[in-house]
């Protein structure tokens, strides 16, 4: 502990002595690493409605069949027993390919939710450390920031810059204007700075791309 | 940061997959592999004829039906009604109250502080920004405790950190006037405005 103190420069620290220089992602309050996970991670309400009204639909149906049955009814299309049957006697009664195409169609259905189920998810945000409040920034903000950033220190126009940011890499696509030198290095030092002063979590490494073939009268 | 059940939503929907998954490789197999086909006869039959046998042994007094159709209605109706629960608990959690507490002066009675409060002084104090296109402010139950969610859209261009920082001194300076250090998201984000406006040239 005294070791900290020891090397904090004298002038530059915080005027309340317990407030430590970079503050912890999400300070302020309880519960709020729940809310941070949530914002970061999908909730799959979508494709759960998708697979609620699925399983809706068939039982509907169902429903509305074995109650037809039960009331000693003519049935609407289909009798259930008969369906049954139908299907025991499966490869016989509809054409192979028809029912290679739509187990084919059901199998890529399943992979769906499954996958959705299983694969973890994380969504385009990075957090940002602040004193007071959780921030999630969206990866799109980031990177119209970062290019805003590399126009004016490579000094071309807004359609000569790309730049995606994804978890763990920021990447900066420039194509320069012809016959005017780009500095590389200039570019990549301010674009380090600008994510040094976001510290968002994790901090992406940063690569920069120079296209070969310049901009003609940019 | 709404109150979704995701470890539910992961697990049903984990089972609606593996179900659809299983119905349509055994049709694709049924139709590619002819020893699959004398196995599912051989299977599904006799699940088939226990089940006949089922619905014979059954019968209503005094008439041919089986009462398990009725039995396989109620069961189809339960499964309806669950599907109906489960939809309708994707994306609760707002809440109309930020401070909920018991006044500890001399008068007797209880404190509230609508989410509207916050909402109105955010959205004063952001209106005038050129750099932001929309704000919306919502307050949330977290585990019962009010918590807010602040989701600004800016301009392209603007540079997040600062702006967080920005938003992050309203929140102290709305943290002075409730009396209450509630839990703050702010969510930074862009929506069509924001993507397809005019970029944010001077700053």
């Amino acid at each position: 502990m005294s070791h900290d103190i020891r090397n904090t420069p004298v002038g530059s620290g915080p005027n309340d002595g317990a407030v430590p220089q970079s503050p912890p992602l999400g300070s302020g309050a309880a519960g709020m690493e729940r809310i941070l996970k949530r914002e970061t991670h999908p909730s799959r309400a979508v494709v759960a409605m998708i697979a609620a009204v699925l399983v809706s639909v068939v039982c509907g149906y169902a429903l509305l069949e074995t109650a037809v049955r039960a009331v000693g009814q003519p049935p609407w299309l289909l009798d259930p027993l008969k369906a049954a049957e139908r299907v025991v006697a499966l490869p016989a009664g509809i054409p192979p390919l028809l029912l290679g195409v739509t187990g084919a169609v059901v199998t890529m259905a399943g992979l769906f939710f499954f996958l959705n189920a299983v694969l973890p998810g994380r969504r385009a945000r990075h957090p940002f450390p602040d004193r007071r409040a959780a921030v999630v920034v969206d990866d799109e903000v980031i990177a119209a920031a970062l290019a805003r950033r590399v126009r004016v220190a490579a000094n071309v126009t807004p359609e000569q810059v790309m730049v995606v940011v994804s978890q763990n890499r920021v990447m900066v696509n420039v194509r320069p204007t012809s016959g005017v030198p780009l500095r590389q290095d200039a570019v990549l030092e301010a674009v380090r700075r600008e994510l040094q002063d976001m510290r968002p979590v994790p901090m992406p490494e940063v690569r920069i791309q120079v296209a070969t073939a310049g901009v003609v009268g940019a | 940061m709404n109150n979704t059940p995701r470890v539910l939503n992961r697990i049903l929907i984990g089972i609606v997959g593996i179900t659809l998954l299983a119905i349509g490789v055994l049709l694709m197999l049924l139709v590619s592999v002819p020893a699959v086909a004398t196995w599912w006869h051989g299977w599904a039959g006799g699940a088939l004829s226990f089940w006949l046998g089922l619905f014979e042994r059954t019968p209503f007094p005094g008439r041919q039906e089986s009462w398990l159709w009725l039995v396989i209605c109620l069961v189809l109706v339960v499964v309806l009604g669950l599907m109906v629960a489960w939809v309708a608990q994707q994306g609760k959690g707002r809440t109309n109250l930020l401070v909920a507490e018991e006044d500890p002066g001399g008068v007797p009675g209880n404190v509230a502080i609508g989410g509207g409060v916050a909402e109105q002084a955010l959205r004063a104090a952001l209106a005038d920004r050129p750099d932001l296109t929309g704000v919306t402010v919502a307050a949330y139950a977290i585990r019962g405790e009010p918590a807010l969610k602040i989701r600004v859209e800016p301009r392209q261009g603007v540079a997040p950190h600062t702006l967080a920082a920005e938003i992050s001194a309203l929140v102290e300076a709305l943290d002075a006037v409730i009396g209450k250090r509630t839990p703050v998201l702010i969510r930074i984000g862009t929506g069509a405005r924001s993507r397809f406006g005019r970029a944010e040239r001077v700053h």
